[in-house]
């Protein structure tokens, strides 16, 4: 049975095409376009990577839309009958990807179809499933109008991340353990609940969140109480240890954003995973194409929900070392390393005398933007943290004529 | 949204016009659930929910993706379509309708399962629980108050420098009565090694007691006298659990099986296991075996912790690591292992004197301090006495502030 190649853009699913501005095929379209494309190839290896997912203004029942791979059923087009889908499952035709990669001219002979039939069920499918091209302009244009830059509350930093955290984007901290990473987590979380006033969503899949470190990097950034308190009412945390709680918390972040939910004041802005690898970690070794699965799902629900309502993401990962060169490299592997679109080493710099300070240093591995290979220091013992107390904010206002809850970014210190 | 759709208008012949309804046909009902709160549910993916692999690429390859297709088809047609038993088929769909139950449940509004909390309630619930002494002051104030609830703490150390001595130690001070300043809980004990020591215990036990004792003497209140009638030898020992696991399989099943145990007996403030590396060190050739189990092991154990809100304390041994000029001491069981403890506490020599580093940990800076250890238990480094205190010589004076500290 040939299969013909589909209307499907190349480029992976996984990376940010949307940086490319002469991609006038197939780009993402901005906030709230369900475009996700997996290579039809990889269906076969069992992984959970589906197909084309119709956009929303299809004329599909609610619960089947925004659903990859949908199963012919009676009435999913005009002229698509029971009968007719009876015999396309005898034939072993059971999905719509498998209606329009397979041969019609075959599959009228074998199912005693009209070929004209078939060929006009094709074309309405395709029509309703496959994602439309947009024109580079209209999507910089959406992206000026959507995308914010979440300062982290320290300039060193936020010179390393090209002025700060982009929504939309997925940035990943790695370090060895006790480098430093869940201190720059819940500095950011605080930097941003307090300064910038936005909500944060922290996952917490390691216990170590502690809230009363918080409360000090708090407390050196405001002298007010009853500011503190607000800046802690903002950060939400869930605790999950295992990868299905992890899933399954995500998904209610999703049910939350998309109804516009009020969960205690606003919606999400920034979304910190600590840590993704100890979720995942659990799943390798053994069999691997289960725990590749549940990862590639994993990343998936991460980019998305990122890219659909503008969530600053920020996850943490571990270091393994390489066997023959002895350098740290990134764990969860190949696969992982085409989610973050951000990477940042963290490692504990030597203090004189041998002993371990509490300065440590930052190097960019991995940027859309930035060179890589910048290096920057920072220091994470102290009680602030961070922290230097913001000399210049600017309230940038992005009109945007979609979403009214969108108005004010605020862009940290302009360098 | 708006602009793309026009776009689509004008692009599009033989696209599909939204206005075009389509009549949905009888398969399309959804079952009947409660309206609107199962819809949300039914759309997630069979890739998060927790079947069998071989199942779900069976069910991905008979074209299934979500869990709402897989419970519109009722059992028998299921196991027809995908080839397996009736009973299998009728077990998915129930652990399937559980986790939509579940899901709608905690988006209706219940919050038991997911538990978010915001960062100042739990920074309330932080700051109302306490901590499990470890009778060394200059220990507890560098690990911020003593070992911390629903948290891991790792112990390494040489042979020789104490790790088992801790945990005895704070299997027995865990059950301190509040009025004292402890936690008034019980113990799980599992040892690996075969190195708990009961006459040790005892001897513990016994001191802690005694110190008790002397602290209700000095300060005469009502509830310490009380307290005290409970709080025994015998009693300290009753309320330690021991369990004896040989291999690291019955350490795995011992540590799956907490959970239950724990629902029954749920005064247990503390569990230790003696030994995480010695069933791991020896006799494994698939490492990543290991390192797959020991993930798994840390990610229940930190589970157990959060859940039942009690500290989890671990001893692991030391291994050398051969670098280009020299040979450093590094905690055993690898790399990886490093990010499965929140708290890391390093113990080791440094000529005759035992010194414990904080190595790791969320909230408190890193800093060594000195210890030692007497008949009586895990003790301060006493000066010398300059005069004999009325207390006893045993009593050391700079643990005259916490009597101060308990009256809180």
């Amino acid at each position: 049975m040939a299969t013909t190649m589909l209307l499907l853009p190349p480029g992976g699913w996984l990376h940010s095409s949307r940086h490319s501005t002469a991609a006038a095929v197939g780009g993402f379209g901005g906030r709230g376009c369900h475009h996700h494309h997996g290579p039809p190839a990889l269906r076969s290896e069992g992984a959970c990577l589906h197909g084309v997912q119709p956009p929303v203004s299809c004329a599909l029942p609610p619960w089947a839309r925004g659903r990859a791979m949908v199963m012919l059923q009676a009435g999913l087009c005009p002229g698509l009958t029971a009968e007719m889908i009876q015999l396309l499952k005898a034939s072993g035709i059971r999905t719509v990807v498998d209606l329009i990669s397979s041969d019609l001219e075959e599959v009228a002979q074998k199912c005693s179809l009209s070929y004209k039939a078939l060929v006009a069920v094709r074309r309405v499918l395709l029509a309703q499933f496959s994602a439309f091209p947009i024109n580079g302009v209209h999507l910089y244009e959406e992206l000026k109008s959507s995308m914010a830059i979440l300062s982290t509350g320290n300039k060193s930093l936020d010179t390393l991340l090209d002025s700060g955290l982009y929504t939309g984007e997925v940035m990943e901290l790695m370090g060895a353990p006790g480098s430093g990473k869940t201190q720059v987590c819940l500095s950011i979380a605080a930097s941003v609940s307090h300064s910038l006033k936005q909500n944060v969503l922290f996952i917490d899949s390691t216990g170590g969140f502690t809230a009363s470190r918080l409360l000090q990097l708090v407390q050196f950034r405001t002298e007010e109480e009853e500011e503190q308190v607000e800046a802690l009412q903002r950060i939400q945390v869930a605790h999950v240890f295992d990868i299905y709680k992890m899933l399954a918390a995500l998904q209610e972040l999703r049910h939350c954003m998309s109804q516009q939910v009020v969960c205690s004041g606003g919606p999400v802005k920034l979304l910190v995973v600590d840590s993704v690898s100890a979720v995942v970690c659990p799943l390798f070794g053994g069999r691997q194409s289960e725990g590749l699965a549940l990862m590639m799902q994993l990343a998936r629900e991460l980019k998305t929900l990122a890219r659909e309502f503008g969530l600053a993401t920020v996850v943490t990962n571990h270091v393994t070392r390489d066997s023959s060169s002895g350098h740290l490299k990134p764990a969860l592997g190949r696969s992982w390393s085409f989610v973050p679109s951000t990477r940042v080493l963290l490692e504990r710099s030597q203090g004189a005398l041998g002993k371990a300070s509490t300065q440590c240093i930052a190097s960019l591995t991995k940027s859309p933007r930035q060179p890589t290979g910048i290096k920057v220091e920072l220091d994470i013992g102290g009680y602030g943290a961070l922290e230097e107390r913001p000399v210049f904010m600017s309230a940038v206002v992005f009109s945007s004529k979609t979403n009214p809850i969108e108005l004010v970014y605020y862009v940290g210190v302009l360098l | 949204m708006d602009r793309l759709r026009r776009e689509r208008h004008v692009l599009g012949a033989g696209r599909a016009r939204p206005e075009e309804e389509v009549a949905p046909g009888p398969t399309w009902v959804a079952p009947c659930r409660k309206p609107g709160s199962g819809g949300r549910a039914m759309q997630r993916d069979l890739g998060s929910l927790p079947l069998a692999p071989a199942l779900r690429a069976r069910l991905v390859g008979a074209g299934f993706s979500t869990a709402q297709e897989l419970l519109e088809v009722g059992p028998c047609e299921l196991s027809k379509e995908i080839g397996i038993s009736n009973e299998e088929a009728l077990e998915t769909l129930q652990v399937i309708r559980q986790e939509c139950d579940s899901d709608a449940a905690r988006m209706g509004g219940d919050p038991t399962s997911l538990r978010t909390c915001t960062a100042l309630e739990l920074l309330e619930q932080e700051q109302a629980q306490g901590f499990v002494v470890t009778f060394c002051s200059v220990l507890d104030d560098i690990l911020g108050g003593g070992v911390q609830l629903t948290k891991i703490t790792e112990i390494c150390g040489a042979p020789g420098v104490g790790k088992t001595q801790l945990c005895m130690q704070l299997a027995v001070d865990v059950q301190i009565p509040e009025c004292f300043g402890g936690l008034a809980g019980e113990a799980v004990y599992i040892d690996t090694e075969g190195s708990f020591m009961v006459e040790r215990v005892a001897d513990i036990a016994t001191a802690c007691v005694q110190h008790c004792q002397l602290i209700a003497e000095a300060h005469q209140e009502e509830d310490h006298h009380k307290a005290l009638e409970t709080f025994s030898l015998e009693s300290i020992l009753s309320h330690i659990y021991y369990f004896r696991c040989h291999d690291y399989t019955e350490l795995l099943a011992q540590i799956y099986l907490l959970p239950d145990f724990l629902s029954e007996h749920s005064k247990v403030r503390l569990v230790a296991v003696d030994g995480i590396a010695f069933p791991f060190r020896h006799d494994f050739e698939d490492l990543s075996l290991r390192t797959r189990l020991l993930n798994g092991l840390a990610q229940q154990l930190i589970s157990i912790a959060n859940d039942h809100k009690l500290a989890v304390i671990l001893t692991n041994q030391m291994t050398t690591r051969i670098g280009q000029s020299q040979s450093t001491l590094v905690p055993a069981l690898g790399e990886s292992w490093g990010h499965a403890a929140t708290i890391r506490l390093i113990l080791h020599w440094d000529n005759n004197q035992r010194l414990a580093t904080l190595y790791k940990s969320p909230s408190q800076k890193e800093s060594t301090v000195p210890y030692c250890i007497t008949p009586h238990g895990f003790r301060d480094v006493q000066p010398p006495p300059p005069s004999q205190t009325p207390e006893g010589s045993e009593m050391n004076p700079r643990k005259r502030p916490r009597i101060e500290e308990d009256k809180q």
